[in-house]
């Protein structure tokens, strides 16, 4: 009985083998594992034809073990185009479809999707008054009346007007925006109104002012890593960029506190906290992943809306 | 004692620095083209406190991990030296010490005076308004002692031809010009009265430009001084260079990879730029311009410019540029801006969020057609 065994041993032994060579290693080439041992995970690695009998359908929202790749400076390298693929811009929390302004000429090209909110909990944890504000900036947010003076800002979202986005919102914004990742700074340059942030990421540089020397409207921002996570600090904004076409908003009080996690070579997984307590009782997180463009030649290419918006933002003064 | 300690102190510095620094400096320039001895000796002289004595002698051109020259950091090219040569200076291509520094000098007053740079014979060859009160630096912070400038030893920006002018325009684009085309971004709708005119033409807010519109401030290319606010970023990798201009925050990401240009149904506001290195040089060459948006009114269809960056001491970027378009200009020009180092950061420039002047000027514009359209009543006596 024990011979018998033992030739099966022999016979089977090398079948086996070669049917786990088959079968196991091809499906290794892309498991956790062996992302995590491959410092440069990029294009180089073709896709494992072998493996599609083995490869599961991933499952939203988790990823596997994932080490980003370097840079020569050995910190995570985040360079690449990324977009969000949220509906946020329209209504940070949850929201249906809806017709959008001028429908009776617009029909379809001008009806904003429904979505699910990157608000985790749901709530924004508004001050009673606070609220209040909120739901009139959204009654509002078609009301431009564009004057020599801050009160230009009282009605009418920003984004209505080609303003710039601030933080977050130029993050989910339908627009691709582009990491420039250098020694010294994380250079954040969004296709939107041709926004820029510079992350100042050397705090040993006594010439950048720790705290922001004025105020503005895309932050005053340091970032560290930690680990394979870019942390992002922003305060010194304007208090006139808004969250969303929904009326959310914030007062120059506004502190953003961004973690941007790579976990795939295509994904990267941002949160965002939010504190302002002139607005909101507590802080609140947003959070939602981006995606890497892979277009062969991808590129930003120019959104400079301003140049469409001149006659609704200055068309009160034109001659008649 | 101590009050004649300093201009002695620096007179020997000045001194100093002109001995230790003019084979340097003569190297400098000497790549460029012929060059005059007592201009470098004047550069000297003019650009050193003794502090950067130091700096300049003992500098290694800084390098990325790649091996190519880093030219990442905030850079000013703010410039008092006219774009063509004034006629007075005929075939001169550098300026003596003393007119070197008559020029600084001016240049320095005029810079009160948005629109008083990078313009040219708008007074009497010089780039400067000495009678302007425009600006007030103590004020602005916009001061040429805190952006960098030195003086420049050039008699023009314009080095080739060279006679130090833009070369004669095609009779093509004369009749393209003639035909309204419209370009250079700096459309004027209004010359404010102390440069000469009053022409008003402000129906709606296209009229005004693409400055005075916030559509485009600054950028390039080619990269050309702004009348205040010369500053100018660069964040550098191997695969891009990204050029931040503070004028508008406006900024142009350049692919050093090799990237292929967009096609040519994509037209942007400054073009699509592909970069090189030819030895320590970043050439930049870009196409895809917009054809109201073109430097002087070249012509996209036919245009190439290509930008030079080389570092030439701790201080300096030389950036060159040459512009090939036969069907604008009847040969090939090429003009020399120096980068002068200078110090972070640059601040936001929310243009059209704060666009006071398109507000006041068509508001300005309606008012007046309003009082001109009110005829004095007819007197009561003539009815």
């Amino acid at each position: 009985m024990r011979k018998y065994y033992r030739h099966a041993v022999i016979f089977f032994l090398p079948v086996a083998v070669a049917f786990t060579l088959l079968t196991v290693k091809p499906s290794a080439a892309q498991s956790p594992a062996a992302a995590r041992t491959n410092s440069t995970p990029s294009a180089a690695r073709p896709p494992a034809q072998a493996s599609t009998a083995a490869a599961k359908v991933p499952t939203p929202g988790q990823f596997p073990p994932y080490k980003a790749p370097r840079t020569s400076e050995g910190t995570p390298d985040f360079n690449g185009i990324w977009q969000a693929f949220v509906t946020a811009d329209i209504d940070i929390q949850d929201h249906d479809a809806q017709p959008g302004p001028h429908v009776d000429i617009m029909g379809a090209y001008n009806q904003w999707p429904g979505g699910q909110g990157i608000v985790e909990g749901g709530e924004i944890p508004y001050k009673p008054e606070a609220l209040a504000k909120k739901k009139e900036n959204a009654e509002k947010r078609t009301v431009v009346n564009i004057t020599s003076d801050d009160h230009r800002h009282d009605t009418g979202d920003p984004e209505l007007k080609c303003y710039m986005p601030g933080v977050p919102r130029a993050n989910y914004m339908p627009f691709p925006f582009q990491i420039i990742q250098t020694p010294h700074v994380v250079m954040m340059a969004y296709e939107y109104a041709r926004a820029l942030r510079t992350i100042y990421m050397d705090a040993n540089d006594k010439t950048i002012p720790h705290e922001p020397p004025a105020d503005s409207w895309m932050g005053w921002s340091h970032g560290h890593f930690e680990g394979d996570t870019l942390v992002v600090d922003s305060k010194g904004f304007v208090s006139y960029s808004w969250f969303d076409r929904a009326g959310d908003y914030h007062s120059d009080a506004l502190h953003v506190v961004e973690r941007y996690t790579q976990v795939s070579p295509y994904h990267i997984m941002y949160e965002a906290t939010i504190e302002d307590p002139n607005v909101f009782t507590r802080p609140w997180k947003v959070s939602f992943p981006l995606y890497r463009r892979m277009e062969k030649n991808m590129q930003l290419v120019d959104f400079n809306c301003t140049e469409f918006v001149l006659d609704l933002l200055y068309g009160q003064y034109s001659k008649k | 004692m101590r009050k004649n300690c300093g201009p002695l102190s620096s007179a020997f510095g000045i001194a100093l620095a002109t001995l230790l620094l003019a084979p340097v400096l003569t190297a400098q320039y000497s790549t460029n083209s012929a060059k005059s001895d007592s201009a470098q000796a004047a550069n000297a002289a003019v650009k050193t406190g003794t502090s950067s004595v130091a700096k300049i002698r003992n500098w290694v051109m800084p390098r990325m991990a790649d091996g190519h020259p880093d030219f990442s950091g905030y850079w000013n090219n703010l410039s008092f030296t006219p774009m063509e040569r004034p006629a007075k200076y005929g075939n001169r291509e550098f300026l003596t010490p003393d007119e070197m520094k008559a020029v600084f000098k001016s240049g320095v007053r005029g810079s009160y005076d948005p629109g008083a740079q990078g313009s040219e014979d708008r007074y009497g060859g010089e780039l400067f308004n000495p009678d302007s009160v425009d600006y007030d630096a103590t004020t602005y912070g916009l001061s040429p002692w805190q952006n960098g400038i030195k003086p420049n030893p050039r008699t023009s920006l314009v080095v080739d031809p060279p006679d130090g002018r833009i070369p004669p325009l095609t009779p093509e684009v004369k009749e393209r010009l003639a035909a309204g085309a419209r370009g250079g971004g700096g459309f004027p709708y209004v010359i404010d009265d102390h440069h000469g005119g009053a022409v008003v033409h402000a129906d709606r807010a296209r009229d005004l430009g693409q400055g005075t519109t916030c559509t485009t401030q600054s950028g390039g290319p080619p990269l050309i001084p702004a009348e205040y606010n010369s500053g100018l970023f660069i964040a550098q990798n191997p695969s891009y260079i990204l050029i931040e201009t503070e004028t508008g925050s406006e900024f142009r990401i350049i692919p050093l990879d090799g990237h292929a240009h967009v096609g040519s149904g994509i037209h942007q506001w400054h073009g699509d730029s592909r970069g090189h290195w030819e030895g320590d040089t970043l050439v930049v060459e870009t196409t895809n311009l917009r054809p109201d948006h073109t430097y002087r009114n070249g012509d996209p269809k036919t245009e190439k410019i290509t930008e030079y960056f080389r570092r030439i001491d701790a201080e300096t970027i030389e950036y060159k540029f040459t512009i090939d378009d036969p069907s604008t200009w009847t040969r090939p020009w090429s003009t020399i801006i120096p980068m002068n180092a200078s110090t972070g950061p640059l601040f936001e420039y929310d243009c059209s969020e704060n666009n006071n002047d398109a507000v006041n000027i068509l508001a300005g514009a309606r008012a007046s057609e309003k009082k001109a359209a009110e005829k004095p009543a007819v007197p009561i006596s003539q009815k």
